[in-house]
């Protein structure tokens, strides 16, 4: 199917890569279905986009390239959305949401305490609340990448 | 809005499935139990905060300022590289 971006124009996307999020990103409740575009070759970036707002991508990362021991507890959220089924995780897949102040990429932060946890096998995605951890949502990328 | 006073081991309800207990006092701070269906989120508003507004910044990043934070690792990661094989 065809969807309509503002970045990107118009792409060409299968409907095997529409991801389902039935209660949205925190504060967008009314957009639920995305899709995940690499950034670029070379780029750990990805946008993810709305399939439904054109305007609407936020950029995602994979945490662990950036916190290799970061550790979430999806104990809940597997029993919320009923995907504790075979104990197999390998579907699973979890990415935290980039903020690049305008400007001023080397103050890029990635939020640590609302991953989104996304399910290839039923391709439906939740943004996990990390509650009670020592996580920021502000954590730099480039600082922990200096050290 | 609407503001009840309510004892220790009072409730309230809101529509027929959320009930709030007030389960302990203790100087300036109050335990407060929930029940409610789990379908309903229910977050301290600070994190809740938090996580909206990171997902509004991350929503207005600018693709120029993407391109150059990837550069930015990129750099990094070729330097590495450079170390290691020195």
């Amino acid at each position: 199917m065809q969807i309509k971006t503002t970045r990107f124009g118009t792409i060409d996307v299968t409907e095997d890569k529409i991801i389902n999020m039935p209660s949205g990103m925190l504060g967008f409740p009314d957009q639920k279905r995305f899709v995940v575009l690499q950034h670029k070759e070379n780029s750990p970036f990805f946008w993810y986009q709305s399939v439904d707002d054109p305007a609407l991508a936020f950029v995602i990362t994979n945490p662990f390239l950036f916190k290799p021991d970061y550790q979430v507890d999806l104990e809940h959220t597997l029993k919320e959305m009923s995907w504790n089924g075979d104990g197999n995780n390998g579907h699973l897949e979890l990415y935290i949401v980039v903020n690049i102040p305008k400007g001023s990429p080397d103050a890029m932060t990635g939020n640590l305490i609302g991953p989104i946890l996304i399910n290839n096998k039923v391709r439906q995605a939740i943004q996990v609340i990390v509650a009670d951890s020592p996580y920021s949502h502000k954590f730099p990328l480039l600082g922990e990448q200096k050290s | 809005m609407l503001i009840l006073t309510r004892k220790l081991g009072e409730r309230i309800n809101i529509g027929d499935d959320i009930v709030i207990t007030l389960v302990e006092i203790k100087g300036a701070q109050v335990k407060l139990g929930i029940d409610a269906p789990k379908s309903i989120g229910i977050h301290r508003h600070e994190i809740y905060e938090r996580i909206r507004k990171a997902n509004l910044e991350s929503s207005d990043v600018r693709d120029a300022d993407l391109a150059r934070a990837a550069a930015l690792l990129q750099n990094i990661s070729s330097e590495r590289e450079d170390k290691v094989a020195d």
